[in-house]
């Protein structure tokens, strides 16, 4: 057990648990995209109703952003899987997980966004309206196109985030990478080989992410923002 | 730039595992010296080993392992774990002596070396009181879910005996699988009798049953492990339970902690 780690590496363990540990990936990267996207739609809206002047908008949005952000993901997960049960809502454990991603997700984009929003500088919307641009014409030439700009690095940091968290679905059985890890650590007892390629698959995630984000960030925002 | 990035997370990677196969010492005298015994436990799990209402950790296997650190003349180290954590634990060396309700299996035994077995206990079925399973026929069926602790060798027996049943294995704890069953998720579970027994008295009564049926081959002993080469604490807790045996407080141990839930009371 002692000296040399390179040799005491099992590769042969990997490559005899990598179908598995390509259907994990598969499934982290699903649960992932899903929740990404759903909780960009969910934080869009949120935003909106948070910063909308319409108080029956308004209000229920901030409880929303509150209570997501005031609660750990992994009370929100265990509450959706053990707790909606008690009330009559039975959903199964990957629905459960995208839900809790998207809910818990779509709150801090909210945020995000709202950020993105307000970073807009003051003089440009009143240049906007001097012109006679209205609200829609200058959400869509004005604010936007800046608050895109600005929002896009904290977006990716939020679907990186979203992505490790799913990790936490394996504690509802959710058949995940992490899981993946878990079995061959409880069916080998080889935590090592198990976790550095479970990271090594989420560092492959990250990677695709990034890159998106970078081409994005080049093709869709103007470079006069930075 | 790509190639760059490529070669940073490749070197990250590389010193990620330089620090996997960290060398370490282990026998009975380090741990005198140390003044300290540290036990690996699942805590999650009365009446083995679990958190009372006062926050402190108690249980059958807690007392016993009180008793060897007693016994040592030292201090005694409670190390929690989730049950796939338990083994690492050892190996790693952050513990000294794996402490849960682990039944040797050989290929557990490539690992790490078993002690004798302290207590036989048996695995069984058990499911929502408003199902209608009688047999493990009726529970052997593809649209049946029944819930397991992952890498237990509950696992392995549902496997085993429920080939044709959907199984979805959780970490955490026996009550895990009650809380599945409760909530809906899976038909029926697979644990050992008294581990179901405590975990069932925290719920609602009459919401769960056991099934006549016992699974595996009936008796299904538990043991303390240590790591391999622990020669002399392996055999070191061997005469300890002995010498508890003729002692009596083994048997005391048993009564309370394994022959009713009066326990409860005190803790």
């Amino acid at each position: 057990m002692d000296g040399n780690m390179l040799a005491d590496f099992n590769f042969r363990i990997i490559m005899e648990y990598l179908p598995l540990f390509l259907h994990g990936l598969g499934a982290t990267f699903l649960i992932s995209t899903a929740s990404i996207f759903l909780a960009l739609v969910v934080g869009v809206i949120a935003c909106a109703c948070r910063i909308s002047q319409i108080k029956y908008l308004k209000y229920p949005a901030i409880a929303y952003i509150e209570l997501i952000r005031s609660t750990p993901l992994l009370v929100q997960i265990y509450f959706f899987y053990f707790g909606l049960p008690t009330l009559g809502v039975r959903i199964p454990e990957i629905q459960t997980g995208i839900l809790a991603l998207m809910l818990n997700s779509g709150a801090y984009i909210a945020e995000i966004i709202r950020a993105g929003i307000s970073s807009v500088d003051e003089g440009h919307i009143e240049a906007g309206i001097s012109s006679g641009l209205n609200y829609v014409q200058r959400m869509r030439f004005i604010i936007l196109p800046q608050a895109l700009g600005a929002t896009i690095p904290p977006l990716l940091g939020q679907a990186i985030v979203l992505v490790k968290d799913s990790a936490l679905l394996s504690l509802i059985s959710v058949a995940e990478l992490t899981r993946c890890g878990q079995v061959l650590t409880s069916e080998r007892f080889m935590p090592t080989e198990a976790f550095l390629t479970v990271a090594f698959f989420y560092m492959c995630i990250y990677f695709v992410l990034k890159s998106l984000a970078d081409w994005s960030q080049k093709k869709l925002i103007f470079r006069e923002v930075y | 730039m790509k190639l760059k990035q490529m070669l940073t997370m490749a070197l990250a990677f590389l010193i990620a595992l330089s620090f996997s196969g960290l060398s370490f010492a282990n026998n009975l005298t380090d741990i005198v010296k140390r003044g300290e015994l540290r036990v690996a436990v699942q805590s999650g799990n009365p009446p083995y080993a679990f958190i009372d209402k006062n926050g402190d950790h108690t249980g059958s296997m807690i007392e016993f392992t009180k008793g060897m650190a007693d016994a040592m003349g030292v201090k005694l180290k409670i190390l929690d774990f989730d049950w796939d954590g338990l083994i690492p634990a050892l190996l790693s060396g952050k513990a000294d002596i794996l402490a849960a309700d682990m039944t040797p299996t050989l290929k557990r035994s490539l690992k790490i070396t078993f002690t004798d077995p302290w207590i036989y206990v048996q695995p069984c079925i058990f499911t929502r009181t408003d199902k209608a399973y009688q047999t493990l026929e009726d529970v052997n069926k593809s649209d049946v879910t029944v819930g397991v602790l992952l890498g237990s060798t509950g696992e392995n027996i549902a496997r085993t005996y429920l080939p044709n049943a959907k199984i979805k294995a959780y970490k955490g704890g026996g009550r895990m699988i009650v809380q599945a069953l409760v909530a809906g998720h899976v038909d029926a579970g697979v644990n050992d009798d008294l581990a179901v027994l405590t975990v069932l008295s925290d719920f609602p009564p009459n919401s769960v049953r056991l099934l006549d049926k016992r699974l595996g081959q009936g008796k299904d002993p538990l043991a303390f492990a240590v790591r391999h080469e622990a020669v002399n604490l392996w055999q070191w807790i061997n005469l300890y339970f002995q010498t508890i045996r003729s002692s009596g407080e083994y048997d005391r141990n048993i009564a309370y902690w394994m022959e009713g839930i009066d326990w409860k009371k005190d803790h």
